[in-house]
Order: C-alpha cells, then sequence, then structure tokens
C-alpha cells in the first residue's frame, strides 16, 4: 500500500504547532522584517502620490486617451482581483471538497483574497474622471431626485460583484480566525494585548458547542463563497464581454476569465509560500514542498485552460467572420503590442509547462520564478484585452496608442507596495497559518499505515 | 481702586467706621492680612510681580480683539442699479445678431455676429451675402478668438525691440505727426478691401505727397500682370465655378487656400451631386493640396512642370488636334513647338494628355482652368499665367466660367515690387516714416526688418508681433469686431462691418489713426469727418449710394438705404448676367510662356499656405493651431512633406528633423512623408514660426517665408532648388488621425459616376438587420443628420463651427499627441490606392446618435440618455467619468476632459457660448445635435405663438458648410430633406451590421472618374 505523504513534517504534537505558529506573535521580528517592510511602505507611499496626484489633477496624468479609454487602472484592478481567486478556491471549493491538505495554506491565501481585493478596489474609484462622486455607483435612496443607477450598465455588476466578494471574503476569513484568535488571548500576558485578542476572539471558549456552531458557519459560509469563486471573475470579465468591441464581446470571456483569474492566484500564492518559507523557516514543516508540489499542478492545469482559450479565441476570430474581430485578434498577435501578446503567451502557457516534470514542481527555486511570470504574464493578458482591442477598433481613423506615464508606473508598482504592506503587517499580528485546522490533520495514531 | 492704599491713607485718622479691633488699631500684620484675603480682589492691580494686572490684561486683550477683527468687518454697502434702463434691443439671454463682414487678407465675405449682452460669441455667414450665402471658412470662424486674444496691444506702445513702453494716444500722435511732417511718407499695406478706408488712405497718401505701397505674400500679381498682357485689363476674373463642368488645376488650391475658398467650395460643391450635371476635377499638382484631394484625377509634377502642362495640352488641342481658331497661327504654334513631346517629360501617358485636353474641348465654354497661388509663385509664374489665360480663351471660357467685367476680385493686390520698391526707397533715404498696416513684414518679409528700422515706422497692429518689434511706434489697433469698416471683396459688392463690442482696451482704429494724423500734419480735409465713423457715412452716401441710386435698395433715401445696408449688411450692385463676349487674346503675351530649361534642381521646395493657418495672421488663435489640416490631420507644426519615394530614398521617417536650404537660407523642419505628392519636391507651410505673435504661436514650426526669394519683380514661393540634410534628431508631429486606410472596411463607400448612374446603390453592401425589438417609438420629432460625402470637400469649417458653437477646448500638441484633443465633429480623412499616387476621402465625423446607442447601455450612472426626439443625451453632472461610453463607441466620437479645461484666461472667456455647458473635469463631452438650438427655436416658436417647425433649426455645422453636405432635420416630416436623403439609393450607415442603428447617414462619395483608385470599398469577408 503507497503510504501517503504526511501533511505536516517534524514530528509536531498539539503543543509544538501552537508554539510555532503562535510564537511569531510574540516576539519582535528580525531586521529583514524590518527591511521588508521598510521597502513596502515606501512603495506604498508611490501609491498614494501616484493615486492621489491622478484624483486631484485629473486621469490625464495616466497614460489613458482616446481612443483607449481604459488602462492602467482597470489592467491591474482585474489583475488584482483575479489574484483573489486562489484564496477563496482554497479555503472555499477545496473545503469542501474535503482538501486536507489545504489547511496550512488556507490562512495566508485567504489573508492574500482579501488584501488583493482591497488593492483591487482602489483602482476603479480612481479611475474615474470624478472619483469624489463615486459613491453615484451605489443604489441607495438618495436626494438626488432619488436617481438611480443604471442596471443595464456590467460595470454596476461589478460594483455589486465586487462589494459582494470582498464582505464575504472578510468575514470568511475573520470567522476561520476566531479560535486561532482565541489561543493567542489565551497565551497573552500584556493586558493590552489580552484585551485586543480578547475582543478579537468574540469570547471563543473552544466547548462543544462553540465549534460544533462554528463548524456550521464555516461550511455555511465555505457554500456562500464558492459561487463567488466563479461570479465574481465572471462579472468582471462582462465588463468586457458585454461591450460591442472586437476582442471584448466574446462569449468565452467568463470561463476563461475565471481559470485565469485562478491561475495567477494559484502564482500569487506560490510566490507568497515560497518568501513566507524564506521569512519564517520553520513554516516549511508546514507548508511542504507537497503543498507547493499541488498547487503547482493547479497552476499548470489552469495554464492549459487559458491556453485553450486564447486558442478559441483566434479560432473564434476566424471562424465568426467578421472582419473585425480577425483584424483585431491578427492585430494582438502581429501588431504594435505584439509583444505583449507573446510576452502574455510564454509566460501563461509556455513557462508552465515545465511543472510536467517532477523535479520543476518540487523545486523551489524554479517555481518562485515560474509563478512570477505566472504574475506578469497575467497583467499582460489584462493588458492585451483592454489595450490591444481599444487601440484599433472599428474605425481606423480613431486608432492610436497608449502610452504609460510615471503615474501609470506608480500605480502599477505602488499597489504592490500596499500589498506587501498588509501581508507583512499580517504575518505578525494574525496567525498566518490555520492552528486549529492544522492540529486534526496531524497524523496522530494514523501512521504506520494500520488504517486504511 | 487700590484699597491698600485707601486703608493707609486713612489710617492718617482714625477709622470711621471699624470692623474689628485689629482694624481700629491698625495692625500691620492685619492689614497685610486684609489686603491678601481675598487673592483675586477685582481691584487689584499689583498682585504678582512682572505679571500682568487683570485690568491691563483686559485692556490688552480688548485691544488685540479689537485689531484681530478690524478687517471683519460687513461687507461694504456697494449700490448697484437693477438692469432697468437696459438698451431696448438687448434682452439678456437672447442672442442679437448683426451683420457684418469679414476680410482674411484677401479673401472676404459677410458675416452675422451672434452677441449676447454685447458680447459677441459667434460668427456666422451671412445668408445675404452673394460670395458666401452664409457658408463660413475656419478661420472666419477662428477670427472671433482673436478678438478676446490676452496679448493684444492694450495702449499704443513706443518701441524698443522689446515689449515696448506704454505712451498716451496724444503723445503718441504729436510725435507721429512730427515724423510726419518730415515729408517722405509711405504707406505699407495688404490689399483695401475696404472701399471707404481705401478712400481715405488715398486722400491721406495724396495729401502728405507720399506713397502707397501694397504688399503681402498671398499677392496674385503674377496674375494681374498676366491679364495685363493678355487682356490688357490688370483684373483677376471671377471664377464661375458654378457654370464649370470640367476643371482643371494646375497647383491651383482652390478649396483650400487660393482666390475665395468659400465661394469656390460653394459652387464647386453645387456641382458635386450625382448625375448629368456633375463636375469633373482634374489636378495636376505638385503637393497633395484639399483640391488635389477632392480630384475625379490627380497627377503629380514638379512645380518647374507648371507651365509645361498647360502648354502641352494646348499643344495637344492647336498642333495635336488642330482645332480652336488658333490652329493656324504660326507665331502661337512655334511657341508650342517647344512643348510637343511633354507627357514624357512630365512622366505622365499621353493618352492622358490627349484625352484631357479632348474632354476639356469637349467642354469648351463650360470648363475652367486655373492655376497659381503661392503654390504658382514659382519663376515663371507669369507665363504659367499667360498660358493659362490663353488656354482659357481657347476654350472659350473667357465670359462665360470666368467673368473679367463684372464681379472681379479686389484682393491679392500686393506685389513683390512694391515691396522692393519700399525697401530701395527706404534705403536711398526718400522715405523717412513708414505707417505699416494690416501686414507684418517682419515676419512674412524678414528681409524688410533692417529697412524698416532705419526710418521712423509706425506700426498699426494688434499686437508687439514682429513688425512691432523693430517699429518705433505701435498704433494699437482694434479687432474688426470693435470697428467700423466695409468691404468690397467682389467688385460691386458692397457689404458693411458693424462694430459688434465696445473696443475691449484703449485701441484706435487705423482708420481713425490716419484721420487723426492726417488732420494734424494738415494733409486734408477729409470730407469735414470728424471720426472715422461719420467719414464711412460720407462715403457711402457719397459714392456708394450716389453712384447705384437706381439699384435696389439705393432707390431709398439715404437714410432708409443705410439703414437696410447695416440691416442686411450687403448691397449688391452687380445684378444681370455675368456672361460677356470674350475678350480677344493677345498672342503676343505667350512669349513669356515659352519653353525654357527645366529646372535641374535635386529638389523643388513649395512654399505652400494651410487651410487653417493661411499667411499665419491669425497664428495666435489656438482653435487654428490645433485645426489639424485637411490633408495631413497634422496640427500643432509645420514640417516638410516629402514624397513616399523620396523618404524611401533618404531613409526619412515621420518626424526626422531635416535641414533645409533654399536660397542661402536653412531651417531646420521635421519630415512628413505625404503620400500623393510629387517626387522631387517638398513643400514646408508659411504661416508658423512666429517668434512674437504670443504664447499660443511663438516657436510653433518654422518660419517658411525665410526660405522665399525677393527679386526685384516678384517673389518666388514655389520650385525653390532646395537642399535637405538629415540632422539625425526627431520629434513627433502632433497627428490627430491613428491610421490612413480604410483597411478594406466600408467606411467611406467611392463608386464612379458610372456605377451610380446604374445603380444608386453601388458599392454598398447592405445587411439584412433583424430584430427582436420593435425599436424606440419617435412619436413628435426625430431628428438625424445626412451627411452626402460627394459634396464634402474636407475644408473643415464644420469643425471650428461646432468648436465656437459648443465652447470646445483646446489641449496643445503634448496633449494631442497622446490622442487628447476634444473635437466633437472630426473629419476623418483616409487615403485610397497606392501610397504614391492616392485618391482621398472625407467623412465628418459627429456623433451618430444611435438608436441602439451602445454608449447608453454601458453607463453605470445612466448619464448618458436617449431623448424622446432620438437625440443621444449627455447629463454631464451626472457623469462620474468611467470611460465605458467612450471605449463601446463603435465610432468613438466621445470626448473626455482629461483636465480641468474650464479655467479660460481672461477675456478669452468672453468667447464661451452662454448656451452651451462648460464641461468639468472628468466629465465625457460629445456632439449634442446642438440640442441647445433645436430647444431655443421651440421657445422662439412658442413666444411666438406659432407651431414650431423642424426646419427652423439649423446645427451649427450644418450652417457653416460651404457645399451644404451637412443636412439635419426630422426624420419624422417625410417631405424633409433629411428624410429624402435618406431614401436615396447612396444613402448607407456606417458599421451597420452592428446595428446601433446611427441617425447620422453618409452617403456614397461619386468620382467622375472611369475608375477608383481603390477598386471596389467593399469590405473583406463581409457577411449578413
Amino acid at each position: 500500500m503507497i503510504k501517503r505523504n504526511q501533511l505536516v513534517l517534524g514530528n509536531k504534537n498539539y503543543k509544538t504547532i501552537t508554539e510555532d505558529i503562535v510564537h511569531l506573535l510574540e516576539k519582535f521580528p528580525p531586521k529583514n522584517y524590518y527591511i521588508g517592510l521598510a521597502v513596502a511602505v515606501v512603495l506604498l507611499m508611490v501609491y498614494v502620490v501616484a493615486q492621489g496626484a491622478t484624483a486631484v489633477f485629473g486621469m490625464g496624468l495616466q497614460g489613458v486617451n482616446h481612443p483607449v479609454g481604459w488602462g492602467t487602472d482597470i489592467i491591474t484592478f482585474v489583475f488584482w482581483i483575479g489574484i483573489g481567486h486562489a484564496g477563496t478556491l482554497i479555503s472555499a471549493i477545496l473545503f469542501l471538497f474535503r482538501q486536507k491538505w489545504r489547511t496550512s495554506i488556507a490562512r495566508t491565501a485567504e489573508a492574500m483574497t482579501v488584501f488583493a481585493v482591497m488593492v483591487a478596489g482602489t483602482f476603479p474609484i480612481i479611475h474615474t474622471g470624478r472619483p469624489w462622486l463615486g459613491y453615484w455607483l451605489l443604489p441607495y435612496p438618495n436626494q438626488r431626485g432619488p436617481l438611480w443607477v443604471n442596471f443595464r450598465s456590467p460595470l454596476l455588476w461589478d460594483v455589486f460583484a465586487v462589494s459582494t466578494y470582498a464582505t464575504v471574503s472578510l468575514v470568511f476569513w475573520y470567522i476561520g480566525m476566531v479560535p486561532d484568535l482565541a489561543t493567542i488571548r489565551d497565551r497573552a500576558k500584556h493586558p493590552v494585548r489580552k484585551l485586543v485578542y480578547g475582543m478579537l476572539s468574540l469570547g471563543w471558549r473552544g466547548t462543544a458547542r462553540s465549534w460544533s456552531h462554528y463548524e456550521i458557519v464555516y461550511m455555511l459560509l465555505a457554500g456562500l463563497s464558492t459561487p463567488l469563486v466563479l461570479s465574481v471573475h465572471s462579472i468582471v470579465s462582462f465588463d468586457f464581454a458585454v461591450a460591442g468591441l472586437p476582442g471584448w464581446h466574446a462569449t468565452i470571456f467568463p470561463p476563461y476569465f475565471v481559470a485565469g483569474a485562478v491561475f495567477s492566484g494559484f502564482g500569487m500564492v506560490v510566490t507568497l509560500m515560497v518568501l513566507l518559507r524564506k521569512l519564517v523557516p520553520v513554516f516549511k514543516d508546514y507548508i511542504t514542498l507537497d503543498h507547493m508540489e499541488a498547487m503547482n499542478k493547479i497552476i499548470m492545469c489552469t495554464g492549459l485552460m487559458v491556453g485553450y482559450a486564447y486558442s478559441m479565441e483566434f479560432f473564434i476570430a476566424w471562424y465568426g467572420g467578421s472582419p473585425y474581430e480577425g483584424f483585431i485578434f491578427l492585430n494582438r498577435a502581429f501588431g504594435p503590442y505584439g509583444w505583449a501578446y507573446w510576452i502574455m503567451v510564454v509566460c501563461n502557457t509556455v513557462i508552465p509547462q515545465i511543472f510536467w516534470w517532477k523535479h520543476a514542481r518540487r523545486s523551489i527555486p524554479i517555481m518562485f520564478v515560474v509563478s512570477i511570470f505566472v504574475n506578469i504574464g497575467m497583467w499582460f493578458e489584462r493588458f492585451v484585452i483592454v489595450v490591444t482591442s481599444l487601440h484599433r477598433d472599428f474605425l481606423p481613423a480613431n486608432w492610436g496608442m497608449w502610452k504609460m506615464t510615471i503615474f501609470d508606473a506608480g500605480a502599477i508598482i505602488g499597489s504592490f507596495g500596499m500589498f506587501f504592506t498588509l501581508f507583512l503587517l499580517y504575518i505578525r499580528t494574525l496567525p498566518p497559518i490555520a492552528i486549529a485546522e492544522v492540529k486534526p490533520v496531524l497524523p496522530v495514531g494514523r501512521d504506520g499505515g494500520h488504517h486504511g | 481702586m487700590n484699597d491698600n492704599k485707601n486703608t493707609g491713607s486713612e489710617h492718617k485718622g482714625s477709622p470711621k467706621y471699624w470692623l474689628s479691633l485689629e482694624q481700629w488699631r491698625q495692625d500691620p500684620e492685619f492689614l497685610e492680612q486684609a489686603g491678601a484675603e481675598f487673592q483675586s480682589t477685582p481691584l487689584r492691580e499689583e498682585s504678582s510681580e512682572g505679571g500682568w494686572a487683570r485690568r491691563e490684561f483686559l485692556k490688552l486683550m480688548g485691544a488685540s480683539m479689537a485689531l484681530s477683527t478690524i478687517g471683519c468687518l460687513r461687507r461694504p454697502a456697494q449700490k448697484i442699479v437693477p438692469y432697468v434702463k437696459r438698451p431696448p434691443e438687448i434682452t439678456p439671454g437672447k442672442i442679437n445678431y448683426y451683420s457684418s463682414s469679414f476680410a482674411d487678407g484677401s479673401m472676404g465675405f459677410g458675416l452675422v455676429v451672434a452677441t449676447r449682452e454685447g458680447r459677441p460669441i459667434k460668427a456666422e455667414g451671412n445668408t445675404d451675402h452673394p460670395v458666401n450665402a452664409g457658408a463660413m471658412s475656419a478661420r472666419a470662424h477662428a477670427h472671433l478668438l482673436a478678438l478676446y486674444d490676452p496679448e493684444r496691444a492694450t495702449t499704443p506702445l513706443k518701441g524698443d525691440g522689446g515689449a515696448g513702453s506704454a505712451l498716451t494716444w496724444e503723445k503718441l500722435d504729436e510725435e507721429v505727426v512730427a515724423a510726419l511732417k518730415q515729408g517722405g511718407v509711405a504707406l505699407l499695406t495688404s490689399s483695401v478691401l475696404s472701399p471707404s478706408t481705401k478712400a481715405l488712405v488715398n486722400e491721406f497718401v495724396r495729401g502728405s505727397g507720399g506713397k502707397h505701397y501694397t504688399w503681402e505674400p498671398m499677392n496674385l500679381a503674377a496674375h494681374r500682370q498676366a491679364q495685363q498682357e493678355c487682356y490688357g485689363q490688370a483684373v483677376l476674373p471671377h471664377v464661375r465655378m458654378d457654370q464649370a463642368k470640367y476643371i482643371l488645376s494646375v497647383d491651383a488650391d482652390f478649396l483650400g487656400t487660393f482666390l475665395q475658398p468659400v465661394e469656390h467650395n460653394r459652387h464647386f460643391g453645387g456641382r458635386r451631386k450625382p448625375g448629368k450635371e456633375m463636375n469633373k476635377l482634374v489636378v495636376f499638382e505638385s503637393l497633395m493640396s484639399l483640391t488635389g484631394a477632392n480630384a475625379d484625377e490627380r497627377y503629380r509634377i514638379r512645380p518647374s512642370q507648371q507651365v509645361a502642362v498647360v502648354m502641352g495640352i494646348l499643344h495637344e488641342l492647336i498642333v495635336g488636334s488642330k482645332v480652336s481658331r488658333y490652329a493656324g497661327d504660326s507665331s502661337v504654334t512655334s511657341i508650342l513647338a517647344g512643348y510637343a513631346d511633354v507627357a514624357s517629360q512630365l512622366g505622365i501617358d499621353a493618352k492622358v494628355m490627349q484625352r484631357v485636353a479632348g474632354d476639356l474641348w469637349a467642354h469648351r465654354g463650360q470648363s475652367l482652368v486655373l492655376a497659381g497661388g503661392l503654390t504658382g509663385q514659382t519663376s515663371q509664374a507669369r507665363g504659367l499665367q499667360v498660358a493659362v489665360n490663353f488656354l482659357n480663351s481657347v476654350l472659350e471660357n473667357d465670359g462665360k466660367t470666368l467673368n473679367a467685367r463684372t464681379w472681379t476680385y479686389t484682393g491679392y493686390q500686393g506685389s513683390a515690387s512694391d515691396l522692393a520698391d519700399l525697401k530701395a526707397d527706404i534705403d536711398s533715404g526718400k522715405v523717412k516714416s513708414v505707417i505699416v498696416a494690416g501686414v507684418n513684414p517682419g515676419y512674412s518679409a524678414p528681409h524688410l526688418k533692417e529697412s524698416l528700422k532705419k526710418v521712423t515706422t509706425i506700426y498699426v497692429g494688434d499686437r508687439m508681433d514682429e513688425t512691432g518689434q523693430v517699429a518705433k511706434y505701435l498704433a494699437s489697433a482694434h479687432h474688426e469686431m470693435e470697428n467700423w469698416s466695409d468691404l468690397e471683396v467682389v467688385a460691386g459688392v458692397y457689404s458693411i462691418q458693424q462694430p459688434t463690442i465696445q473696443p475691449l482696451y484703449g485701441t484706435r482704429a487705423f482708420q481713425e489713426s490716419l484721420l487723426a494724423w492726417g488732420k494734424a500734419a494738415g494733409f486734408g480735409g477729409f470730407q469735414g469727418a470728424a471720426t472715422w465713423y461719420d467719414y464711412l457715412r460720407n462715403h457711402w452716401k457719397n459714392s456708394v449710394h450716389a453712384s447705384h441710386r437706381g439699384q435696389g435698395i439705393g432707390k431709398l433715401g439715404f437714410e432708409e438705404f443705410w439703414y437696410e445696408v447695416l440691416q442686411q449688411g450687403v448691397f449688391d450692385t452687380t445684378g444681370g448676367s455675368q456672361d460677356h463676349a470674350s475678350r480677344g487674346f493677345n498672342t503676343q503675351a505667350l512669349k513669356a510662356a515659352a519653353k525654357t530649361e527645366g529646372s535641374s534642381a535635386e529638389f523643388e521646395l513649395v512654399l505652400y499656405p494651410t487651410v487653417g493657418l493661411m499667411d499665419g495672421t491669425l497664428a495666435n488663435v489656438s482653435w487654428l493651431q490645433e485645426f489639424p489640416d485637411p490633408v495631413t490631420k497634422i496640427c500643432w507644426d509645420n514640417y516638410l512633406c516629402v514624397s513616399p519615394k523620396d523618404a524611401r530614398t533618404l531613409k526619412l521617417h515621420e518626424g526626422d528633423v531635416v535641414k533645409v536650404t533654399a536660397g542661402g537660407n536653412t531651417v531646420e523642419a521635421p519630415a512628413h512623408i505625404q503620400p500623393g505628392q510629387a517626387d522631387g519636391v517638398l513643400g514646408l507651410a508659411v504661416g508658423y514660426g512666429r517668434s512674437a505673435a504670443g504664447k499660443v504661436a511663438n516657436g510653433v514650426g518654422v518660419n517658411a517665408y525665410a526660405l522665399a526669394t525677393y527679386g526685384e519683380q516678384d517673389a518666388v514661393y514655389s520650385g525653390l532648388n532646395a537642399k535637405i540634410e538629415k540632422t539625425g534628431r526627431s520629434i513627433e508631429l502632433a497627428n490627430v488621425q491613428g491610421h490612413h486606410s480604410m483597411e478594406g472596411r466600408q467606411i467611406v463607400v467611392e463608386a464612379t459616376l458610372d456605377q451610380f448612374l446604374e445603380n444608386p446603390s453601388a458599392n454598398i453592401h447592405r445587411h439584412k438587420m433583424v430584430s427582436m425589438w420593435s425599436g424606440h417609438e419617435y412619436k413628435g420629432h426625430k431628428w438625424a443628420m445626412a451627411i452626402d460625402q460627394s459634396t464634402c470637400t474636407g475644408c473643415s469649417a464644420c469643425m471650428i463651427a461646432c468648436q465656437s458653437e459648443n465652447n470646445v477646448p483646446v489641449v496643445g500638441k503634448k496633449y494631442v499627441l497622446r490622442g487628447r484633443e476634444m473635437h466633437w465633429l472630426r473629419i476623418d480623412r483616409y487615403f485610397t490606392g497606392e501610397p504614391e499616387d492616392p485618391a482621398v476621402v472625407y467623412q465628418p465625423m459627429p456623433c451618430q446618435h444611435c438608436d441602439n446607442a451602445p454608449c447608453e447601455t454601458v453607463c453605470p450612472v445612466a448619464a448618458t440618455t436617449h431623448t424622446s426626439e432620438g437625440i443621444n443625451d449627455m447629463t454631464y453632472n451626472r457623469c462620474v467619468g468611467t470611460r465605458y461610453c467612450s471605449n463601446n463607441c463603435y465610432y468613438k466620437v466621445r470626448r473626455f476632459n482629461w483636465f480641468d479645461y474650464t479655467k479660460i484666461e481672461a477675456p478669452m472667456h468672453l468667447a464661451l457660448n452662454p448656451e452651451v455647458t462648460v464641461r468639468a473635469r472628468g466629465v465625457m463631452e460629445k456632439c449634442t445635435f446642438c440640442i441647445h438650438r433645436i430647444k431655443g427655436a421651440k421657445h422662439q416658436a412658442r413666444v411666438e405663438g406659432r407651431e414650431f417647425k423642424a426646419a427652423d433649426v439649423q446645427v451649427a455645422c450644418q450652417q457653416s458648410c460651404p457645399t451644404k453636405a451637412i443636412v439635419f432635420g426630422d426624420m419624422n416630416d417625410p417631405e424633409s430633406q433629411v428624410s429624402r436623403m435618406f431614401q436615396e439609393g447612396r444613402s448607407y450607415t456606417l458599421l451597420e451590421e452592428f446595428n446601433a442603428a446611427p441617425a447620422v447617414r453618409y452617403q456614397t462619395k461619386v468620382r467622375n472618374a472611369d475608375q477608383l483608385k481603390s477598386g471596389s470599398a467593399h469590405g473583406e469577408g463581409h457577411h449578413s
């Protein structure tokens, strides 16, 4: 009988698990943490300045123009929303499928979702011409008539989809953390620490009743999140698919976007996990190479799915017979932005193929490089969709080019600053591995293969 | 006060009343205690050492409060007076229209100026004026903005080579008169098109014993000289484009910049409706001009070959086909003999020359041959005109399509010989003072600068420009909209120019200055006129009215006549038929067109005017700088046009900066590769490279006048022997159009006349549209627009009309490069065929006001919606600026306010049309179908208690269009012109298959040619 690899290495017991994870929050971090945080905060400042200037002086600071009305902000918005998908997928779908290996990575993947959605959420607001009126996109009884929103607009569906997603992800993440927060509370010595974690743990006592309720709520939330994994990016894709533009108007967009989102999300999870393993060496026992390999398999699988979508788009462009559609796709691959298209193709469909080899799937350096390429490739995928479709549409007289300004670059780079600032603060304040979930998957009493 | 002291002083005696024995005893311990019992007694002053006592504190506090709040007075009462005694003609919120005139150097026509609360907001064409009949040009619209130019001189200035120093008019007059009294007075002006001004100038010149020199760069002296030699009359005959069925143009851009383009567009366009009477335009030209863009057949020549083309056709007719009465005339045939083999020299198929000659002959009396303009100002300019005159005489056009008796053009009087004379007279000391008016020689004739510095130069201009800087005095002049004047741009057609605003600054009209100086210097009585207005009226009374008492309103008494003239703006005394007997041609003149040695120049440089800037007078008007050239679609620069083949040989790319040397002068300009330009020819636009015109124009492009050659008799602007050299640098040219080929898509449908006559829907690929929805229901009106691409010449007057009407902002070169231009109406220009020799089509592109508008569904806040009358509305204050609508617009007609464009420098904000919202930062905007005009017309109908008719509304672009290519109206009225045009076979919807159902439909561009350069304009792989 083939023995399964253990999910947690290093002969842990309940005590050492708690020690390993909570200890991280109870001591001052090492110097390299502060360096990392400083870099992240500087980038965050870049983000604040770039987007702040755009909000104050106008969208004209960015490269968007006529005909390319959407640029960096929308591309990067879709990019971050996509990143978030892996978290929900890992925590909700894999939970429902009883994939036990998810336990040690679920917390951080979910945190990544929450932070990615937070970062993403800033983009569409700044991107409007008058960000101070962004609340007009919310349908609520108002004194302006009342004026209602246009329910036919995909952009409005987007508002609903993203805000729902943000709320549910946050609640799911938080509920999952409650028992762990109680553990931290129980170990806390400083009264303030006790108070803060005490409040956050919502009076968790760990009784059988609490556990029973908790499990039910967690499963319900998992059930609630699952359709969101599919719906959010489907609806984001409607922003494009519902428009009439060649290159946007395609029925393949919803599944294609979801696959792409999961793909990029897992790419980001791998990036973060590699960094986390590096930053906190003891986590290597929890986030094992088996975990990494499993995620790399998903990357490869979803990579093939987006590759299929790329080729299907081309096929339909030819099969559909619309000269506009046909032109757009040829222009994507061979036009002035052809380089972006080929970056996308290489990063998303060619490079992940290395994971056919087990050695590559289990090599930390290889997977780190691949995951970075996946993230680059997925940013370019959105670039290709947004910019190359807009820059040459129906009437050639309208054709134009899109050029990045320093404000675009600041927004893109700076958004990583925001993300990593949140992430680094998170790993030192909240338990990055779900203590209560890891404990049940310990091989206690199951080792030796006595049970089937 | 201080009770301690009091207590102490009373102690000198004994207390009258005492409270305790200690007090009575005056015990020192008690006294001290009593003093300190209430630590904070309100009456204590010296409570602590060095600290402030309470009262002092209160005093200081009070004082500082008073000081700090002293600025917070109530708002001072400023009494305002209600608008009770308003001028009777002014109703706030209502437009008043005043008839006026526009003259820009040499072309001109009647205007109606729309004013609101006393300020002009828009210039419109005067429908009664026979030259423009309501049509406009881009520059005539932009002329309005020059009125509000913040950089106009506000006072007279004394020149110091820089910005000048202000002085009073009295002081200026004193000094000027002193100078004029010295004698040797010269007056340098452009063509004086105002008959009253002309009379005044003549009187002044006569009185001063001086001389009047006339010069402007856009002169047609060669035309007049050739007329003199050929027919004994130095006139510019009226070009009767409406009578011509076959037009041959040799480097004459009559639709853009030659003679009276608005009139020519109007008459040319009038015969572009496809049918039996459709005219045909054949163009031989060196550069690609607007006229060449509209040609049915176009051939490329070098400027040095202009004469040869005309003489070659003459040879074909007279020697080859032996037609016309000159066939046996040996004096003619001997000269023509030199042109026997023209076709091969020109590199044009000999059959083409034969065919063109044959067609011209077949259309004799109905054809027209034109050549010239700045592009025709080669060293052989006169010979060219003689040849053209002869060809017109041979073709019996003189007296039929050319009218040299009445209606002659009065403009373009300047001559290079006058300029040379002036320079010689100054240099020889004959001239001591020069009054310069209406022309800017410091810019357009740079070689005159040094001479002008030698004498007392009095410049009558509107700013310290290039001439102002070399002049001793700047007698700052009114803008024409502040000034009375009149105009006779066509002999016998008088129009009036009424001031439409009080002068904004302390400026004075040129005429007023002449009167003041002339009177003070004792140069004449000036008809006893106290002011220029009196002089003008006197002239009209004694001259215009007196000599036309029998005609039309001339029959009225003068006061009634004057009132009528002011109201109508025009007094046309020409009347009757324009046909006349043909004039006898003096064949001796033909020697001027004798065969010469061809040019051996590797490159022939052509300096040409652009439709937007012409001679560069209005260069500081931002509307014109951002006006995309109709041919190149580039704005904010001039550039060296190079043919595609030459660019390949020289390895030049668009925007590469090259050094151009001609006549010993060198300028550096970016290269622009111009499809359709003749090989071996370079083109550089004049009007750019201003150094002292203002913030807008300074440093934009290079001054091409510096490359012209100024001789004794003529100035040469074309066919200059030029060299070019690469500099290795490169700049970006602001081209508003991204791509210039239709990529085989059905965008502008073209058909030949024969195809059209056979099937009006020729070449239109129609789609069978299926819908599950019945569509919007339009119960009242349904606004729609039909655009005829056959008559549209691409002159782009509509663009600036729209800009002026709708407060469209200007963004500058940097942002045009980023694709941020704001024009609501743009003119798309496509090339078809080979880049070396393409055909050109134009497509005006306003918002299409789609019934199934893609923009409307995607706006999340419903800021763009559909009206019950089919207009796609834009609610600016609801817009949050997602730009989704623009992305989803198939026609990309929406414009976004990338920055805050509402901060307009005073007084330019006065040019804003109060009827149209000025859009804030971050909102989307686009063509509204001039909805404010529709609303205004409805309101007017209601006020007048009558039924509103769709015909009451004209949109701004339609109103300005010289060729009436844009028709707006109610589609629910089956009799409306727009409904009828929609029914025509050549009417089609752009991108029909996407079913946006636009309210704008286009009509096939029909070419009167045997075949199209593109073949069929059909899209490939279309499906229904």
